[in-house]
């Protein structure tokens, strides 16, 4: 089963689609997997007489989602962010495209606040936008093999994390000092769809003294959320 | 205490289930056995299975009871020996429990005209799940086991074999289909009548790139008369997505989570597990329904 947000990729479009996910996914209905992206959800349902049994459920509650206001219970993230040249592989290929410093490239990219679109390409990958026009870059014409696992990237409008080491094609722009995904937590990922999450620059020092902190997923929560 | 111990790999050796489900909105994938026919098959003569199958592709591995005795069955179309720790050789076949004492070995050698073969263990391989499931991602790290089993990989199962009776099954018969009914994809009308025409009279053929993320087809090329580039969507096993050089791909069970090529057209769920059971080179025609 698939619901349709429209064509476009809009951050309006977007939070209809996570509020509609949200509301969907704690219905406790029979499904396998629901998942969402910009501008659709797709159900997945073991079978297609169980899809047609919950099939009249789904569309009524969508009418109603409609009508209601949405009370957010999306988290708010400032997540600590090295810039330095050992962590931003594409730095200088970005300064060069854009005619911008370093200092403005980190000034733009902790500017704002992002929406998280939604989570995939792989465990725990955030979708978030959306970033400064002046940082906008199309995707590596060649993408890397390996990726180190915490790169922060930044592609077209959007920016990412990668949770582990991974072949991919977005700039490399820094690094944060902890894992986003933890597969021994029964809630594997620290962003959910609807967070908004903001960077700040942090040095190699203060980098390195959080990474010794070995963080677990709660513990980041309680450390970097609001 | 039983323990097994993998003393040679076989190709593509991970530990199955019927798959994770419940976490693709975070980036993970279903996973599961990729011919899930034969673990259900499997599940007649080893109920107590504790959802923990080795899958093999091609080649089978061969395991060693270190210690204690086991039960087990292997499922696919295989042939296989058993070493006995006497120095004899006697010959066994799928579908029959199998009982293994200490320092017996079982030697299962290739699949015949098939691809994927499975072996279920009397109260599983001692493995704790991982997101709920046995299932491994061998590319995104996810499993029991985050990784393809290896030579000294030893599995120790704590309860004793419930009964040495032998219990067996009539091979299933799979007929080997090659023409499959699919159902229309989300993007269906990205494609042409004239490219939906070559669509369904193209034979194609698989290639020696797929593997269970997905089959690689071969063919004429199917050319969307809108874009190859949609904006990412969650996919779903079994879903044909034509990139831009419109040589399709049958999505399998580790699928990336979601997608942003056309989706022509979607197989039914059995079918996923009869296709992936065609070597390379075996050539496939698709059957367009128009009613879902």
């Amino acid at each position: 089963m698939v619901l349709d947000f429209g064509d476009d990729s809009s951050k309006s479009i977007s939070i209809e689609v996570n509020k509609a996910f949200s509301t969907i996914a704690n219905l406790g209905l029979p499904l396998l997997n629901i998942i969402p992206s910009f501008n659709k959800i797709v159900i997945i349902f073991e079978n297609s007489q169980i899809r047609d049994q919950n099939k009249e459920k789904i569309t009524l509650e969508m009418s109603e989602i409609k009508s209601q206001s949405h009370k957010s219970a999306h988290k708010k993230w400032k997540i600590p962010a090295c810039y330095d040249e050992s962590f931003a592989l594409d730095l200088k290929l970005i300064q060069k495209l854009h005619h911008i410093t370093k200092e403005e490239i980190i000034n733009l990219h902790t500017s704002e606040s992002y929406y998280t679109y939604y989570i995939g390409f792989m465990p725990g990958f955030p979708y978030l936008g959306d970033i400064p026009s002046q940082l906008i870059t199309p995707r590596l014409a060649t993408p890397r093999i390996n990726i180190p696992a915490r790169s922060i990237g930044i592609a077209k409008n959007h920016t990412c994390i990668y949770p582990k080491i991974s072949p991919g094609g977005w700039n490399i722009i820094g690094q944060i000092p902890f894992d986003i995904f933890d597969l021994q937590n029964p809630n594997p990922s620290l962003f959910l769809p609807g967070d908004k999450v903001s960077f700040y620059s942090v040095n190699h020092k203060e980098f390195q003294q959080i990474q010794k902190k070995h963080f677990s997923i709660n513990e980041l929560i309680k450390e970097y959320s609001s | 205490m039983n323990s097994l111990v993998i003393t040679r790999t076989g190709t593509h050796l991970t530990v199955q289930d019927f798959g994770r489900f419940h976490y693709q909105h975070l980036g993970v994938s279903p996973s599961g056995a990729m011919d899930q026919r034969i673990i259900k098959e499997l599940e007649k003569i080893i109920p107590l299975h504790h959802n923990q199958f080795i899958e093999f592709a091609y080649v089978g591995p061969s395991i060693k009871v270190k210690e204690g005795s086991v039960k087990v069955c292997v499922g696919g179309n295989c042939n296989m020996n058993i070493q006995k720790n006497n120095g004899t050789q006697i010959m066994c076949q799928p579908y029959k429990s199998i009982n293994l004492f200490e320092g017996d070995e079982l030697n299962i050698h290739n699949t015949i005209e098939t691809v994927y073969g499975y072996i279920a263990v009397e109260h599983g391989l001692g493995l704790n799940p991982c997101l709920k499931s046995f299932s491994t991602d061998t590319k995104a790290g996810i499993g029991s086991i985050n990784r393809p089993l290896k030579v000294d990989d030893t599995f120790e199962i704590l309860e004793d074999v419930s009964s040495w009776d032998h219990l067996s099954i009539p091979n299933p018969t799979y007929k080997k289909e090659t023409n499959f009914k699919v159902y229309p994809g989300p993007q269906l009308q990205f494609f042409t009548d004239q490219a939906l025409q070559s669509f369904i009279s193209t034979t194609f053929t698989i290639s020696a790139q797929s593997d269970r993320m997905g089959i690689r087809l071969k063919g004429e090329a199917i050319l969307s008369s809108e874009s190859h580039d949609i904006l990412s969507e969650g996919i779903l096993p079994g879903s044909i997505q034509v990139p831009s050089d419109g040589q399709p791909i049958v999505l399998m069970r580790d699928i990336p989570c979601t997608g942003g090529y056309p989706k022509i057209a979607i197989l039914k769920e059995k079918d996923i597990s009869k296709i992936s059971q065609l070597p390379p080179g075996s050539q496939i025609t698709f059957d367009l329904q128009t009613i879902y």
